[in-house]
């Protein structure tokens, strides 16, 4: 089920996040490489959320976007690739 | 019209109940259907077909109804499409049939398919295309959609309750009930939905003995055992979509009024329990009032006592129609035969289902073996079945066995329920003929028929070990006990059989879709035309879509596609449905979001005394602005214009509370707002405010404003009013992300700031007045882009010079308590309110960009800021300014643009082309006003560099509002190129 757990609200249900972007490959060198060339693993999409109706704390989520599960959340700044 | 004696079934109560069916009065016993009420009084035909407008009636008695869909209420409020079958009757409810025009009996439409043969897939693809389309909507849309939409909604408001339990369970047959009680056992919170007014699902009707009671005597203890547990048993209540886990279960079919309730359901784990829906078997003219499924005729007379017809067909490929036969036969109905598709030796034939059929034969039913109804004959209405044998002679006529009703049973697919609308994987399963769910995850399993057991015994089990492990995956640690015993009939040993054999012309008359009119040779045709995918057929040849998404045709559609295309259906599959689940009214989606409510707005400190001074308010973003004063004119332009003249020659004030306000602070708040900006907010001293841009990361410009440094560590960064919420958002990501462990700090000071701008050649001596003496002096200090903080009235105000009309003016930001005191001020001091189309007039004058032109796909150097991107500040977004598409000759530029006769008007919109190539754009107008002050139109103008020439003629093509206006390309900047006036 699609809760996202923020770190600091605990979990909340997906309508109070935002989606920002998938982030991009690891490793990408430049402007160009880290705006347009983005990872599209069906099993897991690694992505920046904003808790934009509770704390607003930009987040990391790690989620399989084929069904939606979750996996992990952290901090955004926490884990900058 | 009286419906007849009392009848007896598990649904009724004692009372009649009168109600209106297409202007006449009938009546019906208390916990009566629509459907069962008029089955009762003998009413057959109940709509007819959308596309063929062929006579239907009832055809099942649950959400799968296809054919017998109703309007309630009396115009204008009405509600379309609610299934006869699940419409539970109130007194004096008014009902009437639908696609049928003048009348039910008569259909004008109908000749049509008298007259020019039958619509087939594609029809009106092909068919419409000339003239055009236009020529043929009138008459089509007359004739078609389903049913009438309500001209006004009239309904009492919905309530929507919100709830939050452990285990959420769809279906309060057999398997959801044991799933609830060991859910609630084991000390889950429980809440069981039931979509019909009672529970117990099949147990109504098919019964059998559960621990050791009557299937009835054991749903009332499961039921009574629930409520000391404390779940909540929700009925006539389906849930209808599946928002991520957020379910949504609406109360009643179709949001009747007063009885129209909306649950938001949050569960830990949810176990879907909806049973299966019967299929049909298609055969020649399957679609005629009369025929109908097997389980319906049993539902009606079970639970109201209520008889499909006096003669019946039997038609069925599984072992529980005999049982069935026998149930009906005990009811009164006359069963003349049974003929089932399977061969009489057919490996696994029941001994049990062997004397049940010999006891039948000896009660003068007879039974046929690998035998199919191949049609039906009537016309309103059933008079006949025609039975032939699947092989050898007699295969292709058959005889005849006179009938009023066709009892027809193809198997069960399993109700997916809302699953079907998400992602859910689905498997083929062989031994029930269709599709299961792919795989059970721990929040979400499917039990009980709607997983494909069909046995009571393990219906029962399946239903108690989901409720279990939904409970344990919900956290709830107690123990679920043993799972209830039970028999009930025969497993079905079903042979999958779909349709019966016809000849081509028959396929036309073989319905696989009852709603949407969709024929075995629609399939043919889809086929014939290269629609190979299942979801393709369904667009094409409209299989499954409508009210009833298919429930009842898809697993019988894909196994005729199947069959046509030579493949299995397990490799052809089914369309998926679309949520909800059964139509809800609108309102009800809405809730309470409705007129003012329908999302919310934000007032300015000003709000009020706008409001009742003529300000016209009107939303931008999520805010209230007023648009213009009813005081400077009748209409937004005449009122406009004066207000802006009013202006340039003396003077005015506006609200200027809705500007973003972003207070960045912090020892490297300047080199964060270095990275955000296109050009250096380090370099602005302190008391000092600069015009600055946004880029997006691709270079896209994002949104101007001003930045003022308060002090050497404090920045406030202003926004646009649209824009304010997104670029808090996005200040917030880059500190989050790129500037995580820089000292840094966002804060959104929107509303702890209004602002009034005050502007006009006369502004600053009305300034002075109502500032008084401490301020006279520094006003007079301030230059352009310079602000004073200070005091006034004992509150906190800064005085900033900045202007965005060309004239002398400043902005004064002052705590929203003040805003209102320091505005009736400056009203007492001579100075009038401006609105929102007066702003742009202004702005438009001087060429400041208006807002269409921050479109997101503009880059500085289209909007002319090249110096800007000269001075080589790497923000954010700039790197990608150097793609060479940036620069490529087709590239819009902002320009200005002035009517080529000084006169004409031309408004925003409006398509620019070159002489060279008239049929071809090369710009568009983005925003345009009539300017007092130059006394002609004004507009700024996104044209291709190439064709941007100074005093370059184009002309301004607007066929929508029907005008071609010749205009010249001018500086941006109409009025006071030099800004003397607000400089001085
Ligand atoms: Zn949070």
């Amino acid at each position: 089920m699609t809760r996202i757990a923020c770190p600091f609200c605990g979990p909340r249900e997906l309508r109070e996040f935002e989606f920002h972007k998938t982030l991009p490959t690891p490793g990408a060198q430049g402007a160009f490489a880290r705006t347009y060339e983005r990872v599209a693993d069906p099993a897991l999409s690694v992505e920046h959320w904003q808790h934009v109706a509770g704390c607003r704390a930009w987040l990391l989520v790690h989620r399989n976007p084929s069904t939606g599960v979750v996996f992990a959340v952290e901090l955004a700044g926490e884990v900058m690739p | 019209m009286s419906a007849g004696p009392e009848r007896h079934g598990t649904r009724l109560r004692p009372g009649p109940l009168s109600f209106i069916f297409d202007g006449r009065r009938y009546t019906g016993q208390a916990g009566d259907t629509a459907a069962s009420a008029l089955l009762a009084s003998g009413v057959r035909l109940l709509g007819r077909s959308v596309k063929y407008r062929r006579a239907r009636g009832l055809f099942s008695a649950g959400f799968e109804e296809p054919n017998a869909l109703l309007t309630v209420g009396v115009r204008p409020s009405v509600i379309p499409n609610v299934p006869a079958s699940q419409l539970v009757l109130s007194e004096g409810m008014v009902l009437r049939s639908q696609n049928r025009w003048p009348t039910l009996g008569f259909d004008l439409a109908s000749l049509l398919q008298a007259g020019g043969g039958f619509f087939g897939a594609g029809f009106y693809y092909k068919t419409f295309i000339w003239p055009s389309w236009r020529t043929y909507e009138p008459l089509v849309r007359h004739l078609a959609g389903l049913g009438e939409a309500p001209r006004a909604c009239q309904l009492p408001p919905v309530a929507i309750e919100h709830l939050h339990c452990d285990v959420l369970i769809a279906g309060a047959g057999p398997a959801g009930l044991a799933a609830a009680r060991a859910a609630a056992r084991a000390g889950a919170r429980v809440v069981l939905c039931e979509s019909e007014p009672a529970c117990g699902g099949e147990l109504e009707f098919e019964p059998g003995m559960i621990e050791g009671r009557s299937a009835a005597a054991w749903v009332a203890m499961t039921l009574a055992e629930l409520a000391t547990l404390g779940a909540r048993v929700l009925v006539s209540t389906t849930v209808v979509t599946d928002d991520s886990g957020e379910f949504i279960a609406h109360a009643e079919p179709g949001g009747l009024p007063g009885r129209n309730t909306v649950y938001h359901i949050r569960p830990h784990a949810m176990v879907m329990a909806a049973g299966a829906i019967e299929r049909p078997i298609v055969f020649c003219n399957n679609d005629r009032p009369g025929v109908m499924l097997l389980g319906a005729a049993e539902r009606y007379l079970a639970r109201y006592g209520a008889q499909v017809g006096q003669e019946a067909v039997l038609f069925a490929n599984h072992d529980r129609v005999y049982a069935a036969a026998q149930r009906l036969l005990a009811g009164g109905l006359r069963v003349r035969a049974i003929v089932d598709t399977r061969a009489a030796d057919a490996p696994g034939t029941d001994s049990e289902v062997q004397r049940l059929r010999e006891s039948l034969v000896r009660s003068g039913v007879e039974c046929l073996s690998a035998h199919a109804v191949i049609g039906a004959e009537g016309g309103r209405a059933v008079r006949a079945a025609r039975i032939a044998p699947l092989a050898g002679a007699g295969a292709r006529t058959g005889r005849r066995i006179s009938c009023d009703t066709i009892l027809v049973s193809g198997g069960w697919s399993p109700a997916l329920n809302a699953g079907l609308h998400g992602s859910d994987a689905r498997r083929f399963a062989p031994a029930v003929g269709a599709f299961v769910a792919g795989s059970q995850t721990d929040w979400r399993r499917y039990a009980g028929s709607a997983n494909g057991h069909f046995d009571l015994a393990a219906v029962l089990q399946d239903g108690h070990g989901a409720g279990a492990r939904a409970a344990a995956h919900a956290g709830a640690r107690g123990s679920a006990g043993a799972h209830p015993q039970g028999s009930g009939d025969a497993p079905p040993r079903l042979a999958p059989f779909a349709r019966s054999p016809a000849t081509g012309p028959a396929e036309k008359r073989q319905f696989i879709d009852l709603q949407n009119d969709v024929t075995v040779a629609d399939l043919r045709t889809a086929l014939a035309e290269g629609f190979i995918d299942i979801e393709h057929v369904k667009r094409y040849t409209t299989l499954g879509i409508g009210t009833e998404q298919g429930r009842s045709s898809t697993v019988v559609g894909g196994a005729i596609l199947a069959e046509l295309k030579g493949e299995t259906l397990a490799a052809v599959g089914t369309s998926r449905s679309r949520p909800p689940y059964h139509p809800v009214t609108m309102q009800s989606i809405a809730g309470f979001h409705v007129g003012a409510a329908v999302k919310v707005a934000r007032r300015t400190p000003l709000h009020d005394w706008h409001a009742t001074h003529g300000g016209m308010l009107e939303p931008m973003g999520l805010w209230m602005r007023p648009r213009y004063y009813l005081a400077s004119g009748a209409n937004p332009f005449d009122a406009a214009v004066a207000e802006a003249r009013r202006v340039r020659a003396h003077g005015g004030i506006a609200d200027g509370s809705t500007l973003g306000k972003l207070e960045i602070a912090g020892p490297d708040a300047a080199a964060f707002l270095d990275f955000l900006y296109l050009s250096k907010a380090s370099t602005i001293r302190v008391g000092r405010s600069k015009y600055m841009v946004n880029l997006r990361e691709d270079g896209c410009v994002l949104d101007d404003g001003l930045v003022l440094r308060l002090a050497h560590d404090r920045f406030i960064a202003t926004t646009s009013s649209g824009h304010g919420t997104h670029m808090l958002a996005h200040f917030e990501y880059y500190r989050a992300t790129d500037w995580a462990g820089h000292r840094v700090s966002v804060t959104d000071v929107t509303e702890a700031w209004a602002a009034i701008v005050v502007a006009g050649p006369h502004s600053r001596a009305a300034l002075s007045q109502v500032l008084g003496a401490p301020w006279q002096g520094r006003l007079s200090q301030l230059a352009h882009m310079d602000f004073a903080d200070g005091q006034f009235g004992g509150q906190d105000l800064r005085v900033l010079r900045a202007s965005f009309s060309g004239e002398l003016a400043v902005e004064l930001h002052c705590r929203p308590a003040m805003a209102v005191p320091l505005w009736e001020a400056l009203i007492c001091a001579g100075l009038e309110p401006y609105g929102l189309e007066a702003l742009d007039i202004l702005r438009l004058e001087k060429g400041y960009l208006v807002s269409s032109e921050l479109n997101g796909q503009t880059t500085p150097l289209d909007l002319g800021m090249e110096s800007l991107v000269r001075q080589g500040n790497p923000c954010l977004g700039r790197e990608l300014l150097d793609r060479p598409a940036f620069h490529e000759a087709s590239r819009p530029r902002l320009v200005g643009l002035r009517a080529a006769d000084g006169r004409a008007q031309f408004l925003a919109g409006a398509q620019l082309t070159t002489e060279a190539a008239p049929a071809q754009p090369c710009g568009y107008v983005t925003s345009s006003a009539y300017s007092p002050t130059l006394g002609e139109w004004l507009g700024l103008a996104l044209v291709a560099r190439d064709c941007v020439s100074e005093r370059a003629l184009l002309t301004a093509r607007d066929p929508l509002r029907g005008s071609d206006t010749p205009v010249r390309v001018v500086s941006a900047v109409h009025f006071d190129p030099s800004s003397e006036r607000m400089k001085t």
